[in-house]
């Protein structure tokens, strides 16, 4: 069975994890098993919007050595096999350490096509939204559900391109129940005419399809971070693993259970 | 000062994930109402008469100063509020806030454990929910404040991400609130974090400099210098609030010298190796590598570890309002002998390092002119790290017995 052409997953993943030179062939598994986008965070020390999966993976990686110089090299190399659309996630103290517009420049060289950095919002983003516009790389604000009208007209005062639904409030890493009030809430970012992307808590087939009607974009974070510590533990190849992962997502029938009998 | 300003020069800002706009923004506003309102503050008065035990005590450290032999030493004894330290001041405040919020729960994060135990005490009296995040290295070294959190009632949480240390259990205080600001508040304990906190916070600490103020002349002194250690910054910036539009006196911040200079050795951020940089929401001087990674910090203290500074310290600092000092760890542990021996009191190790400064300042000094010196803690919570550090007769002994009697319960 081919994947399912009518979704568009966002697949996520960490620059440096499980190790410099494996994190490129996690990106290639993303992309071969047939991600959309990929996202790729920059790891900080820090990460409190993050819950248990990517905060140990970004430990491992910063334990490892990685650098911020690394990240771009990471994305040159991907772009170098594909042209599929790369966005850069990390922290506003990664952003601000090597200054917010050198930050967006390399980007920019490295041909990610959008920023995703939550602790920098309108009112206080040290100029990235229109750092972004002037330098032609998009800055894509989570918006997390039940937002105020006035603040979302701040945001879209912005004018982004892409907006990324947070599915519930709270952090990363743990399941979203999937109910009317997502539904929702997902119809009136759709209906503000951006592109949406959704994610937090996104972890299997039977949410993907439920959701796949509802935004433009379906993001996979922790779930492929899982599969990938998984895989590293015991001792199987990661491309195939994480490759699995997301056509197990895709389509009926591929699931995870059957890589782990194999 | 206007008691909101959310920068503070370059410093301070509300650099928080959106989902967080929201709760701040009405803790803004709440925060602004109470300070207005003349029955929020008589409250607060009656509870710090009541319960904290204010005013505390200014004393003239005697026997202190002639043994240094240069100018007069003062000490303002906030360890004597209730649960040992001035964190309780603003604990009070903030819960008294949640309260007319309809905040049933309250969560904090604590590195010495002073702040976790002023908010369980104060939520086991005002009965609000309590849970306190703590790193495990923090929970490993001031057993004794976990202890008396939990008899209070409240849960104390490890935390073993990161440097399992007080920054860490920001991180996790705050990913708690990310989904529960609706039934609950952030009892941030120091002068940092996205605003409202460190306006906030400061004016609930200001209580300790505006009696300090007071006190001094009542007994006419005039005093050319303030000492206060710098963790996060909230005893500190409330000891000098009532000064720092003024010229005089001299206002002194000690930071954490650790063991000495480079990374991972100290916590010196103002007199140190401090960078710009925006972490835990707020924009100002942090220990950072170049990446704007958080670097490891040390400090003999649990109190003095944390890898920033709230934002108006950090303001203040670079004007030159505020000047910034390091005490090591050792010359903390020979503060707090030299003033136990002396003075028959003991400061809390944190505290200890402004007891260093101070007496460096009065050395330098004739004896007509007087330093006040805030001892922000009792020291009580480091009777084991005391004991140990200071080489305590028999001591390995007493504690071999001692798990030996917990055992055979
Ligand atoms: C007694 C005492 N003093 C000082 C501090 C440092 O905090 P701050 O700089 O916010 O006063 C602590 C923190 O735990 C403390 O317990």
């Amino acid at each position: 069975m081919s994947p399912d052409k009518n979704i568009c997953l966002m697949t996520h993943m960490i620059a440096g994890y499980p190790n410099a030179g494996t994190d490129f062939e996690v990106a290639r598994g993303l992309i071969d098993g047939g991600a959309g986008f990929l996202e790729v965070q920059f790891p900080f020390s820090d990460p409190s919007a993050d819950g248990l999966p990517i905060q140990a993976a970004c430990m491992a990686a910063l334990n490892a050595g990685f650098r911020v110089k690394n990240g771009f090299e990471l994305i040159k190399r991907i772009k170098s096999i594909s042209d599929i659309p790369v966005f850069v996630m990390s922290y506003a103290s990664v952003v601000y350490a090597k200054g917010v517009r050198p930050f967006v420049r390399e980007a920019g060289r490295c041909g990610v096509e959008g920023l995703i950095i939550p602790d920098l919002m309108p009112g206080y983003d040290e100029g990235l939204f229109q750092i972004g516009a002037a330098e032609g790389v998009h800055i894509v604000p989570v918006v997390p559900p039940a937002l105020s009208e006035a603040r979302l007209s701040e945001i879209l005062a912005q004018n982004p391109a892409y907006l990324y639904a947070a599915l519930r409030v709270g952090i990363t890493g743990s399941r979203t129940e999937i109910d009317e009030t997502v539904f929702s809430s997902l119809a009136r970012l759709r209906g503000t005419g951006k592109q949406v992307f959704a994610g937090f808590g996104i972890e299997t087939r039977a949410q993907v399809i439920s959701l796949a009607v509802h935004a433009d974009v379906l993001i996979v974070g922790s779930e492929i971070v899982r599969a990938i510590a998984e895989a590293v533990k015991d001792g199987k190849q990661v491309y195939e693993s994480v490759k699995r992962k997301v056509r197990s997502l895709l389509e009926d029938g591929a699931t995870v259970e059957t890589e782990k009998t194999e | 000062m206007k008691v909101y300003n959310d920068f503070f020069g370059p410093y301070g800002g509300r650099y928080v994930a959106e989902v967080l706009h929201g709760p701040l923004a009405e803790l803004e506003e709440a925060y602004k109402a109470a300070i207005a309102d003349n029955s929020f503050r008589e409250e607060l008065d009656r509870i710090r008469r009541e319960y904290i035990g204010r005013p505390t005590p200014l004393l003239y450290a005697e026997n202190a100063t002639a043994r240094i032999g240069g100018g007069r030493i003062y000490i303002k004894l906030e360890g004597l509020a209730n649960t040992g330290a001035h964190k309780v001041n603003n604990v009070v405040g903030q819960a008294l806030l949640a309260r007319r919020m309809g905040k049933r729960r309250i969560i904090a994060e604590t590195g010495a454990g002073q702040h976790g135990l002023a908010a369980a005490a104060v939520c086991a009296r005002l009965g609000l929910e309590c849970v306190v995040y703590m790193g495990e290295v923090d929970i490993d070294r001031q057993r004794p404040n976990v202890f008396w959190m939990e008899l209070f009632g409240a849960t104390v949480v490890p935390v073993g991400s990161g440097s399992r240390t007080l920054k860490d259990a920001v991180n996790e205080a705050l990913r708690d609130w990310a989904s529960s600001f609706t039934s609950t508040h952030y009892l941030l304990g120091s002068a940092l974090g996205p605003s409202p906190y460190p306006d906030m916070v400061r004016e609930f600490q200001s209580v300790i400099g505006r009696e300090t103020r007071q006190q001094l002349e009542e007994a006419g002194v005039n005093a050319e210098a303030l000492v206060a250690c710098v963790g996060g910054g909230s005893n500190s910036i409330g000891f000098f609030s009532p000064f720092i539009e003024e010229t005089t006196p001299r206002l002194v911040g000690v930071e954490a010298g650790g063991r000495g200079r480079g990374a991972g050795n100290h916590a010196s951020r103002l007199s140190g190796e401090g960078r710009p940089g925006i972490v835990h929401g707020y924009k100002s001087l942090f220990l950072l590598d170049d990446d704007g990674q958080v670097l490891p910090t040390h400090s003999v203290s649990a109190g003095l570890d944390y890898p920033g500074v709230g934002p108006q310290l950090a303001a203040l600092g670079e004007a030159g309002r505020i000047e910034f000092l390091t005490a090591t760890d050792s010359e903390a542990l020979a503060a707090l002998k030299f003033f136990a021996a002396t003075e028959g009191i003991v400061f809390a190790l944190e505290s200890a390092h402004a007891g260093a400064a101070g007496m460096k300042i009065a050395r330098s000094w004739p004896k007509d002119r007087s330093v006040v010196i805030n001892m922000s803690g009792r020291g009580d919570k480091d009777l084991f790290i005391a004991a140990r550090e200071l080489g305590a007769a028999n001591w390995a002994e007493f504690l071999k017995a001692e798990a030996a009697r917990c055992e055979s319960r």
